[in-house]
């Protein structure tokens, strides 16, 4: 059974975005130069690949990161949980702001790793630049069942178990592969720790990179991108100082002015 | 110009508010001009979901009901229902869709089967000739990015927009429908989780979150004490949804819910713009944080420069005494 992993990075959170633009000229985002991570779902969604591969024999793992070569650190990184197979696909041109595009690129990546995938997982969102949209994308645009925001994901007699909680319900859904399924974080996917021993070879080891076709004209243009700042917000940034009683103190008055007549 | 169309599923209980697509069409066009159209989706009509449309500036509002659908609604039935009503559109069209899990997977799927362009959850959308312009939220909102495109349909989800035009008042038409829905989907065994999400995140006037600084389980249990006083829902930060001391349906921020409480008490978390992006621009936050540096600090009403240990159970003492 062929699980596929779709990763894509984001810029270091905890990194200054103030040299964030468009590259003169161009459609595409200017940010080779700022440190890469994993992000907390692209991590989620390896971890589960990983699980299923730890449960399975049958299963085989291909892990595939989007980018160009400034994300071959992380690819290196990914490695060093030696999935069957780790590539990079794409180049640092590679644009996935418009969806229709992006879905063509990555059902092309995933085509790349195997004719007959039976499961493509990828983070809830996918990149900096995402919001939800491009694994749902990939899946209508592919004929392939989806789920999105699965937490956990187990695989039944040739079937996807898949868990999820919307609102105030837990939901349990089957689906039959091919599909695809967005993950999100939650205690049993947090990423394990790869071996040294593994870390060392993976440093070693060259990097697979496929190249992407070359995609139509976007329809949807991205125009500019800028850091902003934080967005305003009222308040009158008051921060208590002096005994920790006389805080707690204050903070139950306030906390009671401001629900007498709610409760 | 493009045309506004809400589209609104009904019945999932976990769409907190399915209307704010209709109130976002309703703010472009006092912007922009033209007409507000809302279709309604759901297993029997439904006279007050009809009204509230309307309350929120719908102009033109086709009621469709379609018995096949369950409840909650499968996302394949819906997906079904809405091209089958979407499929004699032939102008061009800008569909609002409401933001959250439900929406948004909708609005993807359909543009995507619709051949149209889906534009994400947007902060701003404009028309313009035949032109689109979207502003969009990135890099966990630290950074914001302009979209255009010509597109004849496009798909956005939106959140309820501050200020709300007056409602001029609805057309209202209602249809039977009979398409088929896909039946090879299999429906999903529901659970309800029981106790601790019992208060909604999304509607609660009061949200108690910890973060990674709570080091653990029970410093949560106490946090859940301090909200059932308060009548509060409880949140949590990335990490500690992470490290399993709260469920995943308590996540607030950019990949989680969306709180637009009166009041947001945020004990142990640092304010990171990917938790801020949760929390609605009119809410005051309270935060407890040992570190005198903490970013959270710069956005709170008021703060504490404490551990929490030493604040929150003397909190709940002096509540539970008032
Ligand atoms: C793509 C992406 C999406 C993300 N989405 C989200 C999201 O939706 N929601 C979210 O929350 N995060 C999200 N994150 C994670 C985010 O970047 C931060 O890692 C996270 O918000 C930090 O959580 P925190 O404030 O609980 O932890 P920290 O930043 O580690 O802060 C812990 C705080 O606790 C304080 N503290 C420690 N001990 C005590 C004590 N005894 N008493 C009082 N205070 C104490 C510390 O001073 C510190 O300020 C996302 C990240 C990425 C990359
Ligand atoms: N080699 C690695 N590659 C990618 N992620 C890792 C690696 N080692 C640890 N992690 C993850 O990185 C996170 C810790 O991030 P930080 O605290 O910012 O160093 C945890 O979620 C780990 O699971």
């Amino acid at each position: 059974m062929q699980v596929v992993v779709l990763l894509a990075g984001v810029v270091d959170p905890k990194w200054r975005l103030g040299t964030l633009g468009l590259r003169p000229g161009t459609a595409q985002v200017e940010d080779t130069a700022l440190p890469r991570k994993l992000s907390p779902f692209d991590e989620a969604a390896l971890e589960t690949a990983l699980q299923l591969r730890d449960a399975d024999a049958a299963v085989t793992v291909t892990a595939i990161l989007t980018g160009g070569a400034e994300s071959d650190g992380l690819l290196r990184a990914v490695a060093a949980f030696r999935p069957h197979r780790a590539f990079r696909f794409g180049d640092a041109a590679m644009s996935l702001w418009d969806p229709a595009t992006a879905a063509r690129l990555l059902g092309a990546a995933v085509r790349a790793a195997t004719e007959a995938p039976a499961l493509v997982l990828m983070g809830r969102e996918f990149g900096d630049s995402d919001d939800g949209v491009l694994a749902p994308a990939l899946a209508e645009a592919e004929g392939w069942a989806f789920c999105g925001l699965a937490h956990r994901v187990a695989l039944r007699d040739g079937d996807i178990l898949l868990h999820r909680t919307r609102g105030a319900r837990d939901e349990i859904l089957h689906r039959r592969p091919p599909a695809v399924v967005s993950i999100t974080n939650e205690r049993g996917n947090r990423l394990r720790h790869p071996l040294m021993k593994n870390v060392m070879l993976a440093r070693r080891a060259p990097v697979e990179v496929v190249a992407p076709p070359t995609a139509p004209p976007p329809a949807l243009a991205l125009r500019a991108i800028a850091a902003v700042p934080p967005a305003q917000r009222g308040g009158a940034g008051r921060v208590l100082t002096g005994p920790v009683a006389a805080q707690v103190e204050e903070l139950a008055a306030y906390l009671r002015a401001s629900t007498t007549g709610a409760a | 110009m493009h045309d506004l169309c809400a589209l609104i599923p009904l019945g999932d209980p976990s769409v907190a508010d399915p209307f704010a697509a209709v109130a976002a069409a309703a703010a472009i066009a006092a912007r922009s001009g033209g007409r507000v159209r809302a279709i309604l989706l759901g297993r029997v009509p439904d006279a007050d979901a009809i009204a509230a449309a309307e309350r929120d500036g719908a102009t033109d509002i086709l009621s469709a009901a379609h018995a096949g659908l369950s409840e909650p609604p499968q996302a394949e039935h819906l997906l079904a229902a809405f091209e089958h009503l979407l499929a004699a559109e032939t102008a061009d069209t800008l569909f609002l869709l409401p933001a959250g899990a439900v929406g948004e997977e909708l609005a993807a799927r359909l543009a995507i089967r619709l051949r149209g362009v889906p534009l994400g959850r947007c902060t701003s959308l404009d028309r313009d000739g035949g032109q689109v312009t979207a502003r969009r939220a990135s890099h966990g909102g630290r950074a914001e990015a302009r979209l255009t495109t010509q597109a004849p349909r496009c798909f956005a989800s939106l959140r309820r927009p501050a200020a709300a035009p007056a409602a001029p008042g609805a057309a209202r038409r209602e249809i039977m429908l009979d398409c088929p829905l896909p039946n090879d989907v299999p429906p999903p065994e529901i659970r309800h989780t029981a106790g601790e999400q019992a208060r909604r995140l999304e509607g609660a006037r009061i949200v108690v979150t910890g973060g990674r600084g709570m080091a653990g389980a029970e410093g949560f249990a106490l946090l859940r004490d301090l909200a059932a006083l308060l009548d509060a829902a409880t949140g949590a930060s990335l990490p500690a949804v992470d490290a399993g001391w709260a469920s995943v349906g308590q996540q607030v921020g950019q990949s989680g819910a969306f709180v637009t409480p009166d009041l947001y008490l945020a004990f142990a978390l640092s304010g990171t713009a990917q938790h801020l992006a949760g929390i609605g621009l009119n809410a005051r936050i309270v935060a407890v944080n040992s570190d005198p540096e903490a970013e959270i600090f710069r956005v709170a009403d008021l703060g504490l420069v404490a551990p929490w240990q030493e604040v929150v159970p003397e909190l709940i003492e002096r509540l539970r005494a008032r």
